[in-house]
């Protein structure tokens, strides 16, 4: 219908059309025309004209907005964080769970007194960097409000393995309170909430200098930190040579320590990495083999469509 | 050769219904296979960077104290 | 990069090859079938000089030197194969989709409770929570002990000897769950010395058996055992 249609209001277009045609077929011609001298002036000026106004136009809409935008200076951006070699970010290698024992001794002994780690549990430790008996020790060491008894009272108990690292702070307001307005963020998923994760938290954590540069301005209660986006942060240094002793004897400089601790807190944004990498690794394999066999099938069940003649034979004339 | 080939295709493929049976039998050891493989592989590319590598040193210390 | 494509490929078309054998044989017989026709036919050739519209080339250098057999096995191996894989990836996708629907790990550490039972004198009641029911703990003395193994459990309405309802005799341990509409007895109450339903009125004995009331059945025992002397496990 709708073809019908179109086809009647093409036929009543089609004296236009003529026309049109005939003009195209002039200015085709024109070189070979008797009247071509002033008529090829023309084209030319159109033809100048219109690709004029196409390469402006162009050039105006990326001048517009073809650019990349830098809404903040170099300063506020910060530093981007050079990229290093992590070995557990490789595609087939898990976290080493010998430096999340010792990222977990970092965070424990120097993060722990202003962040939260709130979203790891003492349970999630146990087979990943500590027994299940030194789990229980660890978590009986700090109390947790109970649920209210008869008299409606929330007492206190020991910690259990169902409960989570506990916050260095009540609240947020309290954690701002002892931080002069600033807010220690919960490191549970920091790694997967800043730009750069590993990298970044490495940088931060080894990049401040031993005195801001000269011109920086440095508000109060701040401080420098190059790799920080303004470069203005309420925490200061932490991390200095041998201040954690390691259980397991490695020297305890800052950088160890940086790297450990960055690893651990990648671990505890997502400790189901190893588990991913591993699964991926079969996925990727077995896929790859389904692939090629489903290509051969492909191409062993079109054979006889792609390979068959078709013939012709004729009617036989009386 | 074709002796084999004929044997094969008389005994597991000639019936539907027995070589239906063969695929499933055969994807079922070969789950248990690929898995006790690729975990071995995987083993070997992280050796002494996962807990069970490292778990003996503090189960044996914890039983020293006791 | 091009080089392997068009390795592989080469690889791929010589698998697919097999199949060709039966039809070009049919293309002959239609070749033969288009010659016998071709001197009455009206057909009228646009290629100069060429009489025949069905010229066929040879088919022969693609023909598979094994036999029939060999190749239908091979074919039904890589079909079978791929059958196979793919079963392979839908279990385990299936699976890691039922696996999703158990217990989480924090669930897992909660399932477990575990109580220090030197702290429980004889003849008290004590009640924990346990993934979120309560459980009674009533350290029994001597005589209810007797009490409980002396009864005539035969005739209960859900029988069951003191024996079954208690590892170590001075332990009983129970969910506090009232089995005919979920309501949490009262302890040391009712008429056998024992939990008192408030709701409907069961009475319970000193072994958690029902005696009276509306509950069909005995206080349920969950899962305990006792690590050490003083250590009960619930879970």
């Amino acid at each position: 219908m709708l073809a019908r249609t179109c086809l009647r209001s093409a036929r009543s277009v089609a004296p236009v059309r003529n026309v049109a045609s005939k003009t195209a077929s002039r200015s085709a011609s024109t070189s070979s025309s008797s009247e071509g001298a002033a008529s090829s002036f023309t084209m030319t000026v159109a033809g100048s004209a219109a690709t004029a106004v196409a390469v402006g136009s162009i050039a105006w809409y990326f001048h517009l907005f073809g650019q990349e935008a830098y809404a903040m200076t170099p300063a506020e951006e910060g530093l981007h964080p050079t990229s290093y070699p992590w070995e557990h970010l490789k595609w087939n290698k898990t976290f080493d769970h010998q430096a999340l024992r010792r990222g977990f001794q970092v965070y424990r002994e120097v993060c722990a007194s202003c962040h939260s780690l709130n979203r790891v549990a003492w349970h999630a430790l146990v087979g990943a960097t500590h027994t299940v008996d030194e789990a229980k020790t660890m978590a009986e060491e700090h109390e947790y409000d109970t649920e209210p008894n008869d008299e409606g009272e929330i007492e206190k108990r020991a910690g259990k393995l169902s409960d989570p690292l506990p916050s260095p702070y009540k609240n947020d307001e309290a954690a701002r309170a002892a931080n002069s307005g600033a807010l220690p963020p919960d490191l549970s998923l920091i790694v997967k909430a800043r730009h750069g994760g590993c990298d970044y938290l490495f940088d931060l954590l080894t990049g401040y200098p031993e005195e801001p540069p000269a011109g920086a301005a440095v508000p109060a209660g701040l401080n420098f930190n190059p790799y920080f986006p303004g470069t203005g942060i309420a925490m200061a240094r932490q991390l200095y040579d041998g201040l954690v002793e390691y259980e397991d004897g490695t020297p305890a400089t800052a950088s160890q320590m940086a790297k450990d601790v960055v690893e651990f807190l990648n671990w505890s944004a997502e400790p189901e990495m190893d588990e991913r990498k591993k699964m991926g690794m079969k996925v990727v394999v077995v896929s790859t083999v389904l692939f090629a066999l489903s290509v051969w099938v492909k191409r062993y069940k079109w054979s006889p469509i792609k390979t068959r003649k078709i013939v012709y034979n004729p009617p036989v004339k009386h | 050769m074709a002796g084999l080939a004929s044997t094969i295709y008389n005994s597991l493929i000639r019936k539907n219904t027995v070589f239906l049976t063969t695929i499933f039998a055969s994807a079922f050891v070969f789950e248990l296979g690929f898995d006790s493989i690729s975990n071995r592989v995987w083993d070997s590319f992280n050796q002494g960077r996962q807990w069970k590598d490292i778990r003996h040193k503090y189960v044996q210390a914890e039983e020293d104290e006791e | 990069m091009s080089a392997l494509t068009s390795r592989s490929s080469a690889l791929l078309r010589t698998c697919a090859r097999q199949r060709l054998a039966p039809i070009a044989a049919t293309s002959m017989a239609a070749q033969r079938r288009g010659k016998a026709d071709q001197a009455t036919s009206s057909f009228d050739s646009p290629f100069r000089g060429e009489t025949s519209s069905t010229k066929i080339p040879s088919f022969a250098s693609y023909k598979s030197s094994k036999g029939e057999t060999s190749n239908k096995v091979f074919q039904y191996f890589m079909v079978g194969t791929m059958g196979m894989l793919t079963g392979v990836g839908a279990k385990a996708t299936v699976q890691d989709f039922l696996v999703n629907m158990s217990a989480s790990a924090d669930v897992l550490a909660q399932a477990k409770v575990e109580l220090d039972l030197s702290a429980i004198p004889e003849g008290k009641n004590v009640i924990i929570k346990w993934r979120g029911k309560p459980v009674f703990i009533r350290h029994r003395t001597a005589d209810e002990i007797k009490e409980a193994e002396d009864a005539k459990w035969e005739s209960f309405r859900d029988p069951q000897p003191d024996s079954a309802r208690a590892k170590k005799p001075e332990w009983l341990v129970m969910l506090g769950v009232c089995t005919h509409l979920g309501c949490v007895p009262i302890g040391e109450a009712g008429d056998f010395g024992g939990w008192f339903c408030p709701c409907h009125g069961s009475h319970y004995d000193i072994s958690g058996r029902v005696r009276k009331g509306p509950a069909p059945l005995n206080l349920e025992i969950p899962e305990y055992d006792f690590p050490s002397e003083t250590s009960i496990v619930i879970g």
